[in-house]
C-alpha cells in the first residue's frame, strides 16, 4: 500500500478503495464507498481551490506515506509528557488513533459510553450520524477519511448525563515510518447531557512524518451542553488536517476552544457548525501561536439554518519567526435564520518580520432581521505600551511576553479549567520568550 | 425621424427614467467576433499600426481566458460572437462647434441632463459625451488647452498625442488582465482621455457621459487619464441606457496613472439599464479600473454610486507603488429587483508609509443579491502600511441577500490592517420614530438610507452629490412595504 | 380634543390595556402616573400609532377624526406628538434636515407651501432659545452620541418647531438630573397655551413640581383607577402605589 513515489500521485490514482479496511463487511461500508466515490468526484485540492487558495497542500502530500496503519506502542515515560500538572480528569488514551484502555483511566460504565468506533459499529447513533454532516459533503479529506480511516473513538451520553471531572483525550501518533494516519470519532449528547472534554494532541516521532487525516462529528441534541478543548501540541514532523463538525440542535450550547501551539508544520482546521434548532448559544474561541516554519489555517463556518441563534466567534493569532497563518471564517445567515445574533472577530499579531497572515472573514447573509457582524485586525504591539512597561523596570522580553499574554488573555481567560488556564499561560510564555531570544 | 411627443411618450414609464432609445442613423460593424471585426474597427479609426498590433495581442490573449468563476453569482451565458463591436453615429465629419452636432443628439442629451451647450453646462464641468461607442463631443476644450491640460475622445488622444497613449496604454491593465479587459483591449471603440501637465490643478471637474443606445452591441470603451508629477484632476462618468429586453454588454476599462505628489479623484454615477423586476434584460457592467500611485505621495481616490445594471462585476483597484502614496475606495452599491452586484476594491501596498481607506455601504431590497468582495494586499516592503476598511450591509426586506467577503493578506510586521463589517436592516423604530414626526414610510426610508451613505455621497462633487441621492431615493421608490 | 373610549390594545398576545377612558380638552394639561408596567407607555405607544400594538376594542377620537384608521405619519400631521421615552438614533441624517422634512411634509399635509429657508432658519432660532437647546447639536446626526439629556432636550425642540394640539411626553424625566428636568420643564411651560393639550407620563411626583397639571390619573394594569387633582400626586409620592393597588384588589373580589 505504500508508494515511493509522492503521496498526491499515489492518492490521486493508484488509491484501493474502501475493501482495503478489515470491517470492510460491517453495516457502515455502503456509506464508505459512498465517500469514497465523493472523494474521487471532488478530487484533491490545490490553491486553485477557493478553500485551499492560502494552503498549498500540495506541497505537504509530496513525500511519500503509508496508508497501513500501525498500532504504534508508547512508553509510560512517553505518556508522562502528555501531562497537564495539576489536572484532575478521566482519560482515554489513543496512540495513532486507536483506545488504549490499559492506558486509560475511563469513567466507571453509566450513562457516559466511550469506546472504540469499530466496537460501536452496529450502533444505531453511528448508523445515524456517520459521515452525515452537511459540511463535510465538499471536503475532499473528509471524505477520503470517511472511506479510509482505521479506528477512532466512540462517546455518547445519555439524557441528563455528565461526568464528575472533565475527560481528557489524549491523542498520541507514532510511527516508524512516514503514515497518513486517519481516525474517525463521534460524540453523541443526548437530551440536556453535559460533557467537559479536553483533547490534546500529541506528536512523538523523532525521524518519520505522521500525517494525521481526523474526523470529529460531533451531535448535541436538545439541551445539551459541551465545552470542548483542542490542545494541538504535536511536535514538528508531523502535518495535520483536522476537521470538527458539530449540530446543535434547539437550545444546545456549544463552547470551542482551539490552541494551535508550535509546532506541527502543518495545521489546518476545518471547524463547522449548523445549527438546525432554535435558541442555541455557539462560542467558538481560537488562539494560534506559531513559530519557525509553521503554517497554521484556520477554516470556519458557522450555519444559521433556524431563527433565534446566537454566535460569537474569536480568533487570535500571534505569528512569530516565518510563520504564516490563514483565517478564513464564515457565517452563513439563510432566509429563515431570522433574529440570529452572529459575530466573529480575527485579531493577529505579526512579530517578526517574516511571518505574514492571511484572512478572510465573510458574511453570507439572506436575512434581515438579524444582527451580524465581524472584524479583522493584523499589527504589531503598541510601542507605548511596550514603552510603559520598560519604563517600569520590566525588559523587553518580558514585557513582551506580558503584551502576548494580555493579547492572548481574551481566550485563555474564558478557559474554565484553572489548570488548564495555568498550562497555556505557560506554554505561551514558553514560546514567546523563545522566539524573542532566538 | 420623430416628433418630441413621440420621444416623450418613450419615457412614460417612471421606472428607470433613461430608458428610451434614440432614432439616430448609425455606422454598425458585423455581427460577429474575429479578427477582421478588430481590424475593421482599428480602420475606421484610421488607427496606427503599433495599436493595431495591440488589439491583435489582446484578442490572442481573450481567446485563451475562460469566465471568471469565483463572483458570489452563475456567470451568465454569453455569446460575445452575437454582439456588433462598434457602433457610432453617422456624419462623423470633423465638427468645429457644437452647432454641427446631430440636434437629435442634442436633444438626447438635453433629456438625460446633461446639457453640451457650453453656457448652459452645470457651472465648471467639462463633460466629453460618448455616444454608443464613440466620443461625440466635448466642451471647454479651448479653456483647457490653455492650461496644458489635455481633454479628448480617445481617439483623438492617439492620432494627437500618439507619444502619451503609447507609453500608458496597457501598463496599469495589461491586455491579458482579465478576459474582459482583454476583449476591451481587442475591441474597445473609444472613451476618454486626460493629461493634466506638471503642476496644474484642473480648474474644473472633467465628466464622460455614456450612453447606450444601439440594440445588439456591446459598449467598450477606454479610459487612460495620466497626472503628472503635482497635478490635480476630479473626474467623473455617469452613464444610462434605454431599456431593452435583451442583456446589453458593457466592458470597460479605465486606467489611471498618478506620478509624484499628483492626485486624481474618480467619481462614478453608475445607473445603467438594470433590467425589469422579473430580471429580465439590463446592462452586464463588466468593468476594469485601476489606478496606480507611481510617484512619492501620490493619491488616488475611487468614489462610486452603483444603483444601475442587471449586473456589476468591478473591483476598482489601486496599486500604491509611491512611498507614502495614498488610496481610496468610496462605494455606495444598490441592489433591487433580481439586480446583481459583486464589487470591491483590491488595494496593494507596495511602498512604504502607504495608507488607504474602504468605505463601502451595501443596500440590498427585493430579491437582489449585494456582495462586497474586496482584497488588501501589505507586501513585505510597505513598511508602516496602513489600511482601514468598513463595510456596511443594510437589508430592506427579507428576500435579498448581503454578503462581505474580504480578502487580508499582509507581509509586513509593521503594518496595521483593520476591518469591520455589520449587517442590519432599516430599524422599524427608525422608521416609527419619522412616521411619527410626519414623514411616511417611503421617505423615512430614503432619509435613512441617504443617511446611511452620506460618508461615500460626501466625496462626490457638489453637483453630483444631489443627483446621487435623488437617483438613490428613486431607486428604492416601492422597495419597502 | 381627545376622546378615549373603552380602549383595549394588546402587543405579542399580551392584553396590556383594559379599557381606559379619558377626556382632554384644549389647554388642559394632563398627568399619567402609575406603577412600572401598568401600561404607561403602551397608551403613548397606542396613541402614536405603533404598530406592534393591536386596539382589539375601543375608539378613540382625535378632533372628530376616528385616530385609529390613521397612519402614524397622519396622526402626526394631525397634531400629535410623542416625545419619545427612548429617541433613536438615526447616523447620518442631521437634525436640521430631519427637521425641515418633517416640517415641510405636516405643511403638505395641510395645503401649505414648504417654508422658506430663511423663514425656517428664524423659526430655528427662536425655538431654540426658547427651549434652551444647544444649537451646536443641530447640525449632528439626530440623536447620535447625544447624551441622555441632550436627546430629551431634543424631543422639546421638536415638540417646540412642530407645534402639535396634543403632545404626549412619556418619561421624558427618566434619567434626567435636576438642571436638566429643569430646563425641559421650562421648555413644556413655555409652550403651554389656550389651544395645546398635553398627556404627561411619569413615574414620578418630581416632575410634576414643575409641571402643574390639572389632571392626574393612576393607570394600574391596564386601566384607569383613579383620577384627581395635582393633590393626588403628592399623595402618591407619599405613600406610594400600594395602597391603591389594595384598593384595587378590594373592589375586585367584592
Amino acid at each position: 500500500m505504500t508508494s515511493d513515489k509522492s503521496f498526491f500521485d499515489f492518492i490521486s490514482n493508484g488509491l484501493p478503495g474502501p475493501e482495503l479496511r478489515k470491517d470492510a463487511d460491517n453495516a457502515i461500508l455502503p456509506a464508505r464507498k459512498l465517500a469514497f466515490s465523493r472523494f474521487r468526484a471532488l478530487g484533491l485540492p490545490s490553491v486553485k481551490t477557493e478553500e485551499w487558495r492560502y494552503t498549498n497542500i500540495q506541497r505537504f502530500l509530496k513525500d511519500s506515506f503509508s496508508l497501513a496503519q500501525e498500532e504504534g506502542t508508547i512508553s509510560a515515560e512517553q505518556l508522562k509528557l502528555t501531562d497537564i500538572p495539576q489536572l484532575d480528569s478521566y482519560t482515554a488514551v489513543l496512540v495513532n488513533g486507536r483506545l488504549q484502555p490499559a492506558l486509560s483511566k475511563l469513567p466507571a460504565e453509566g450513562k457516559v459510553t466511550i469506546s472504540k468506533l469499530s466496537d460501536a459499529a452496529n450502533n444505531t447513533q453511528l448508523q445515524l450520524w456517520f459521515d452525515k454532516h452537511p459540511h463535510l459533503q465538499q471536503q475532499p479529506f473528509a471524505a477520503l477519511n470517511a472511506a479510509l480511516f482505521a479506528d477512532g473513538l466512540f462517546i455518547e451520553a445519555g439524557v441528563n448525563a455528565s461526568l464528575d471531572k472533565p475527560l481528557h483525550i489524549i491523542h498520541i501518533y507514532t510511527t516508524t515510518g512516514n503514515a497518513f494516519i486517519q481516525p474517525r470519532h463521534l460524540m453523541v449528547l443526548h437530551k440536556s447531557a453535559t460533557l467537559e472534554i479536553i483533547e490534546s494532541s500529541v506528536g512523538l516521532n523523532e525521524t518519520a512524518i505522521a500525517f494525521v487525516n481526523s474526523v470529529t462529528e460531533i451531535v448535541l441534541e436538545e439541551n445539551a451542553e459541551l465545552w470542548h478543548y483542542n490542545l494541538q501540541i504535536s511536535e514538528k514532523n508531523s502535518r495535520h488536517i483536522y476537521h470538527t463538525s458539530t449540530v446543535q440542535k434547539a437550545d444546545s450550547r456549544y463552547h470551542h476552544f482551539n490552541f494551535t501551539l508550535p509546532s506541527a508544520e502543518l495545521t489546518r482546521n476545518n471547524l463547522s457548525v449548523a445549527l438546525t434548532g432554535s435558541n442555541t448559544e455557539t462560542n467558538l474561541h481560537g488562539l494560534y501561536l506559531a513559530t519557525d516554519q509553521q503554517h497554521v489555517d484556520n477554516h470556519t463556518f458557522v450555519d444559521h439554518l433556524v431563527p433565534n441563534c446566537n454566535s460569537n466567534e474569536l480568533y487570535k493569532g500571534v505569528l512569530l519567526d516565518n510563520s504564516n497563518g490563514v483565517f478564513t471564517g464564515k457565517i452563513h445567515v439563510h432566509q429563515d435564520a431570522q433574529k440570529t445574533n452572529a459575530f466573529q472577530q480575527n485579531n493577529n499579531l505579526l512579530m517578526s518580520e517574516k511571518a505574514s497572515i492571511n484572512s478572510q472573514p465573510q458574511l453570507e447573509i439572506y436575512a434581515d432581521d438579524v444582527k451580524c457582524s465581524h472584524g479583522f485586525t493584523v499589527g504589531r504591539f503598541s510601542e507605548e505600551s511596550l514603552f510603559y512597561l520598560r519604563s517600569r523596570g520590566i525588559g523587553e522580553e518580558a514585557a513582551k511576553t506580558l503584551l502576548v499574554n494580555a493579547f492572548a488573555f481574551d481566550i485563555t481567560d474564558q478557559v474554565h479549567i484553572p489548570a488548564l488556564q495555568d498550562f497555556l499561560s505557560e506554554k505561551i510564555r514558553k514560546y514567546v520568550s523563545g522566539a524573542i531570544n532566538n | 425621424m420623430r416628433n418630441s411627443n413621440e420621444i416623450i411618450d418613450d419615457i412614460a414609464n417612471k421606472e428607470y427614467e433613461f430608458g428610451f432609445t434614440t432614432d439616430i442613423e448609425m455606422d454598425i460593424a458585423p455581427v460577429g467576433l474575429n479578427e477582421d471585426t478588430i481590424r475593421f474597427i482599428s480602420a475606421k479609426k484610421q488607427e496606427p499600426e503599433w495599436l493595431l498590433e495591440w488589439r491583435l495581442k489582446g484578442f490572442q490573449a481573450f481567446k485563451k481566458m475562460k469566465f471568471p468563476e469565483w463572483q458570489h453569482f452563475k456567470m451568465p451565458e454569453l455569446d460575445l460572437q452575437k454582439l456588433s463591436y462598434y457602433a457610432a453615429p453617422k456624419e462623423k465629419k470633423k465638427l468645429n462647434s457644437l452647432d454641427e452636432v446631430d440636434p437629435e443628439l442634442l436633444a438626447t442629451f438635453e433629456k438625460l441632463g446633461i446639457s453640451l451647450k457650453e453656457q448652459k453646462v452645470l457651472a465648471g464641468v467639462a463633460v466629453d459625451v460618448v455616444f454608443d461607442s464613440v466620443s461625440v463631443a466635448t466642451t471647454y476644450r479651448a479653456k483647457l488647452e490653455e492650461l496644458g491640460i489635455i481633454f479628448c475622445s480617445f481617439g483623438e488622444a492617439v492620432k494627437h498625442h500618439p507619444e502619451l497613449v503609447k507609453k500608458y496604454l496597457g501598463t496599469v491593465v495589461p491586455h491579458s488582465d482579465n478576459i474582459f479587459a482583454a476583449l476591451n483591449a481587442a475591441v474597445f471603440s473609444d472613451g476618454s482621455f486626460v493629461y493634466i501637465p506638471k503642476g496644474v490643478r484642473s480648474p474644473m471637474e472633467l465628466s464622460t457621459y455614456f450612453r447606450i443606445n444601439a440594440e445588439n452591441t456591446g459598449q467598450f470603451e477606454r479610459t487612460l487619464i495620466i497626472a503628472d508629477e503635482s497635478a490635480y484632476v476630479s473626474y467623473l462618468e455617469g452613464c444610462t441606457a434605454p431599456k431593452r429586453d435583451e442583456n446589453q454588454l458593457h466592458a470597460a476599462v479605465v486606467e489611471l496613472v498618478a506620478l509624484d505628489h499628483a492626485e486624481i479623484k474618480y467619481s462614478t454615477v453608475q445607473n445603467w439599464y438594470p433590467g425589469d423586476k422579473d430580471g429580465n434584460g439590463g446592462i452586464f457592467n463588466f468593468v476594469t479600473k485601476r489606478g496606480i500611485c507611481k510617484g512619492n505621495s501620490s493619491k488616488i481616490s475611487w468614489t462610486q454610486v452603483e444603483t444601475g445594471s442587471a449586473i456589476t462585476w468591478k473591483y476598482p483597484s489601486v496599486i500604491l507603488q509611491g512611498d507614502n502614496s495614498e488610496g481610496e475606495f468610496y462605494s455606495v452599491a444598490v441592489t433591487r429587483n433580481k439586480q446583481i452586484a459583486d464589487t470591491g476594491t483590491k488595494i496593494y501596498h507596495l511602498g512604504k508609509n502607504t495608507r488607504s481607506r474602504i468605505i463601502s455601504k451595501g443596500i440590498s431590497a427585493g430579491h437582489s443579491d449585494n456582495t462586497y468582495r474586496g482584497l488588501v494586499q501589505v507586501g513585505p516592503r510597505a513598511a508602516n502600511a496602513r489600511n482601514y476598511t468598513q463595510c456596511d450591509s443594510l437589508l430592506i426586506g427579507d428576500r435579498c441577500g448581503a454578503h462581505t467577503f474580504p480578502y487580508i493578506e499582509s507581509r509586513n510586521s509593521t503594518a496595521t490592517v483593520e476591518h469591520e463589517a455589520t449587517t442590519s436592516k432599516i430599524g422599524e423604530d427608525q422608521i416609527f420614530y419619522l412616521n411619527q414626526r410626519g414623514i411616511e414610510t417611503e421617505k423615512a426610508v430614503a432619509l435613512i438610507v441617504n443617511g446611511y451613505a452620506k460618508e461615500v455621497l460626501n466625496q462626490l462633487p457638489m453637483e453630483f452629490a444631489v443627483e446621487a441621492q435623488k437617483l438613490l431615493s428613486i431607486t428604492l421608490e416601492g422597495s419597502v412595504g | 380634543m381627545l376622546t378615549i373610549k373603552n380602549l383595549h390594545a394588546e402587543v405579542d398576545g399580551k392584553q396590556i390595556l383594559k379599557g381606559i377612558n379619558l377626556e382632554i380638552k384644549r389647554g388642559e394639561m394632563h398627568a399619567i402616573m402609575g406603577p412600572n408596567g401598568s401600561g404607561k407607555s403602551s397608551l403613548s405607544s397606542v396613541l402614536a400609532g405603533r404598530e406592534n400594538y393591536t386596539v382589539t376594542e375601543g375608539e378613540v377620537i382625535f378632533d372628530g377624526k376616528n385616530l385609529l384608521d390613521l397612519s402614524p405619519e397622519d396622526r402626526a400631521r394631525e397634531g400629535i406628538f410623542l416625545a419619545f421615552q427612548y429617541p433613536v438614533e438615526i447616523p447620518g441624517v442631521s437634525n436640521l434636515n430631519f427637521l425641515k422634512t418633517a416640517l415641510n411634509e405636516i405643511r403638505a399635509y395641510h395645503n401649505l407651501p414648504s417654508i422658506e429657508a430663511k423663514e425656517f432658519l428664524r423659526l430655528t432660532k427662536e425655538k431654540q432659545q426658547l427651549v434652551e437647546f444647544n444649537a451646536n447639536l443641530m447640525n449632528r446626526s439626530l440623536n447620535e452620541g447625544f447624551s441622555g439629556g441632550e436627546k430629551k432636550r431634543n424631543e422639546v425642540f421638536q415638540l417646540a418647531m412642530l407645534d402639535p394640539k396634543l403632545a404626549i411626553l412619556d418619561e421624558t424625566d427618566s434619567g434626567l438630573d435636576i438642571d436638566a428636568l429643569r430646563i425641559v420643564a421650562n421648555g413644556v411651560n413655555k409652550l403651554r397655551s389656550a389651544d395645546k393639550a398635553f398627556m404627561v407620563i411619569t413615574h414620578y411626583q418630581r416632575l410634576l413640581e414643575y409641571i402643574v397639571p390639572d389632571f392626574v390619573h393612576v393607570l394600574y394594569d391596564g386601566r384607569i383607577v383613579k383620577t384627581g387633582s395635582k393633590e393626588l400626586a403628592l399623595e402618591l409620592e407619599e405613600k406610594g402605589y400600594d395602597w391603591l393597588k389594595e384598593e384595587v384588589h378590594q373592589k375586585e373580589s367584592v
